[in-house]
């Protein structure tokens, strides 16, 4: 699990943008949809959330804005913007090579155990 | 909105500066720890058991409020700006001090009307000039909206302790003078009683050093 968790941590922008593609949102939105697609396998901490979120809007990735919503509740919702969107394709395509290049690095040629 | 939840994030948050964007921050983590609280209230959890879960996920703030602390106040620009100041600043006050010495000479050399009216005109220079120092100060405050919470949140820590110092302070001359006239009047010792204004002045700092140290 924390070998994983790691793993996908390098990658915490891409996942962000990529669930902003869709529509915007908000941080606890974002982050049940990672837990759910990952059948509860995986969630973001808050604090990495928040620090990936100011990160991105720094760069131009994604811009905020209060939502206003009825029953009191203020959320800061985030969208994606053109720039966001050629970073998260360069993004993935780097984790694609990326994974065919660890794929083969660690393949065991077919050894039997 | 969950008390504890509140509390939980304003102890996170305690070293967090008093900046709008901290202020905002905080409010939107807040929200949604709210909504995963009621998420798993909705589930079927007991209030203790979704506290404890919303709150296990939360993770180490302390990053995220040190690029809160270091969040630039002033632009690249501004910097720019500001050190150009201060270089004029101090150029420009040497340059009026340097004048308010020199205004005396006129008088020495020429000792007539002339030397008073050049030295007059001397005293003129430099006013304007230091006066031109401060006009000229770069305002910040206009576009960092963080720096004016700042102060803000400073000037309303301090103005309590201000007021009760300066309301001290004007009684305890008032009532220096009153005390020096009775006393000198009463013993006619003219030349020792000024140094009543000594004392007073010497209380006077010690007040203030008491504010200071409360602060």
């Amino acid at each position: 699990m924390s070998i994983a968790s790691d793993l996908i941590r390098g990658n915490t922008d891409t996942i962000i943008l990529a669930n902003l593609l869709v529509e915007d949102s908000y941080g606890y939105k974002i982050n049940k949809a990672i837990n759910e697609k990952t059948n509860h396998y995986y969630e973001l901490k808050e604090a990495t959330l928040y620090t990936a979120f100011k990160r991105l809007e720094e760069s131009g990735c994604i811009t905020s804005y209060w939502g206003d919503e009825k029953g009191g509740a203020r959320r800061r919702y985030y969208a994606i913007t053109p720039l966001g969107k050629e970073t998260y394709r360069m993004r993935k395509k780097g984790w694609e090579t990326a994974k065919q290049i660890i794929d083969k690095l660690i393949s065991d040629g077919g050894e039997q155990q | 909105m969950n008390e504890k939840l509140r509390a939980y994030i304003d102890a996170q948050f305690q070293d967090a500066p008093a900046t709008r964007a901290a202020v905002e921050l905080k409010e939107e983590i807040l929200q949604n720890l709210t909504d995963k609280y009621n998420d798993l209230l909705a589930e079927g959890k007991n209030e203790e058991a979704a506290f404890n879960i919303a709150i296990a996920s939360v993770g180490d703030f302390s990053e995220l409020i040190k690029e809160l602390k270091k969040d630039p106040a002033m632009t690249k620009e501004q910097e720019e700006q500001y050190a150009a100041y201060k270089k004029r600043k101090a150029l420009l006050t040497s340059i009026a001090i340097g004048l308010y010495i020199l205004c005396a000479l006129p008088i020495i050399l020429l000792n007539n009307a002339v030397g008073v009216t050049l030295m007059f005109v001397l005293v003129a220079a430099s006013t304007g000039v230091l006066i031109y120092i401060f006009m000229t100060k770069p305002d910040f405050a206009k576009n960092d909206p963080s720096m004016v919470e700042d102060f803000k949140a400073w000037r309303e820590t301090s103005s309590d302790h201000r007021r009760a110092y300066k309301s001290i302070s004007s009684a305890l001359w008032c009532l220096v003078v009153v005390i020096y006239f009775v006393v000198s009047f009463a013993t006619r010792a003219w030349h020792v009683t000024w140094i009543i204004f000594l004392v007073a002045a010497a209380i006077n700092s010690v007040v203030r050093a008491v504010f200071d140290l409360k602060k």
